[in-house]
């Protein structure tokens, strides 16, 4: 019997590193909260958040809202601003508006 | 022996690796040369690089680039082992943050690598300057193009469809690589204008959009040959951080009869390319509210935001305009030395 001889080839692919990123705790409530809404830099963007916001206010009674815009889709949220959200907000929403 | 350590994957044959490679997305719609070990290990000895070495990251979808995955995507894109020297640096450029590598890649502008390699590596290894710079036929250009896209698509994870969100993209997305013509050139070639001396080889890369040709069979002098590059340049919008132009051997013989430097031609394409601030608005440039809508805006912020090219076959008065992604104010064009 002769044994056919297989052709080995190699995987092409990079899997991603493991993310670090840990998934944030969810408040009971958006009752008192400092809500955060980040918009990517896309007009539609701004519209979508203010329209999520809406509809959240109805339900809940906020403490304040921090809106900010990131002002380049293209980008990561550059550090200050991120940080800023961050330390004042209890939750942020962010949206991709193209 | 040198250690890889990707995924070994078995077949009866050739084309069953062909078809299976389609099935799991790893192509880009082409057939692919299957990537055996032995192919890996010349490409990697020819560039002097170990399996293990890391040639960039991506940070955004968190994948970390070795030499060893750029040498299986080179093999299968049908590069030859002489060829990966330029194709592991253009990776490197790919690499640096300011080219933005994920965002071109993904965004709706559809975006392809426009590759410019310059110096001896260009005739040692035979990259078209010339006939059809921008079309097929020659291996080097094909493949070294072809590559970079097999790495954007199965080392950075930005396949079409997913990640990679192009409306309509353009074909320089399979394969763009080109040389510029130095004979023909009365200039320095981009390499050497970005500060690496001729005897060194270079690859520059760019977030390039699909070209608009300029045709102009009828003026000689240089000045007219660059005002009717002007309805193109208004085409593409206002305040360009970085753009491209081609010029080809016909036009490039009035500039040189002329003694016309690069410098000049940057200068005065500015100025040709300019209107009034009511105009852009007029055609549906979107502009920041100013107090002074005659004041005059061209479509390069500077002069120096536009690269002068020189390439394409001799006969035939075609050039191009090349403008980049996001006008070049996203995006930053990387200039690199090929390490051999």
């Amino acid at each position: 019997m002769t044994t056919a001889t297989r052709l080995a080839v190699l995987d092409p692919t990079v899997e991603p590193i493991p993310a670090h990123a840990v998934v944030a705790q969810r408040p009971d409530t958006l009752d008192g909260k400092v809500i955060g809404l980040l918009a990517n830099g896309k007009r539609n963007s701004v519209e979508l958040l203010e329209a999520i916001s809406d509809v959240l206010a109805d339900r809940y009674e906020f403490k304040a809202i921090m809106a900010r815009n990131k002002g380049n889709a293209s980008r990561p949220c550059p550090p200050p601003l991120a940080e800023e959200m961050a330390a004042e907000c209890d939750v942020i929403i962010t949206s991709s508006g193209d | 022996m040198t250690n890889l350590t990707s995924r070994i994957l078995e077949f009866d044959d050739a084309s069953q690796v062909i078809e299976d490679y389609f099935g799991r997305g790893w192509t880009d719609g082409l057939p692919i040369v299957p990537p055996t070990q032995d192919l890996v290990r010349e490409f990697l000895d020819a560039a002097h690089r170990s399996p293990s070495d890391v040639i960039g990251a991506e940070p955004t979808k968190g994948r970390v680039i070795t030499a060893e995955k750029v040498a299986v995507n080179a093999v299968m894109a049908g590069c030859r082992p002489e060829y990966f020297p330029v194709v592991a640096t253009a990776v490197e450029a790919m690499c640096e943050p300011e080219f933005n590598l994920h965002a071109i890649t993904a965004s709706t502008m559809g975006a392809a690598v426009l590759m410019v390699v310059g110096g001896p590596v260009v005739s040692e290894i035979g990259i078209n300057s010339g006939v059809s710079v921008f079309g097929p036929g020659h291996r080097a250009n094909a493949t070294i193009g072809r590559a970079i896209r097999l790495v954007i698509i199965n080392a950075t994870g930005s396949s079409s469809g997913e990640i990679d969100k192009a409306t309509l993209g353009h074909p320089g997305k399979y394969t763009w690589c080109m040389a510029e013509d130095t004979n023909v050139s009365p200039w320095e070639p981009l390499h050497v204008e970005r500060g690496l001396s001729e005897n060194e080889s270079a690859v520059t890369i760019f977030a390039a959009l699909s070209g608009i040709q300029v045709a102009n069979h009828e003026s000689e002098s240089p000045r007219d040959i660059l005002n009717s590059f002007r309805d193109g340049m208004f085409a593409i919008g206002a305040r360009h951080g970085e753009l491209n132009i081609v010029l080809c051997p016909e036009h490039i013989g009035h500039f040189r009869a002329a003694g016309w430097t690069k410098n000049q031609v940057k200068q005065t394409l500015f100025e040709l390319a300019q209107r009034t601030e009511a105009e852009w608005r007029a055609e549906g440039q979107v502009l920041p509210e100013s107090d002074d809508s005659s004041q005059m805006i061209s479509t390069a912020s500077k002069p120096e935001n536009i690269n002068v090219l020189v390439a394409g076959g001799a006969a035939g008065a075609f050039s191009s305009i090349i403008p980049l992604w996001t006008a070049g104010n996203g995006t930053r064009s990387v200039t690199k030395r090929i390490q051999f």
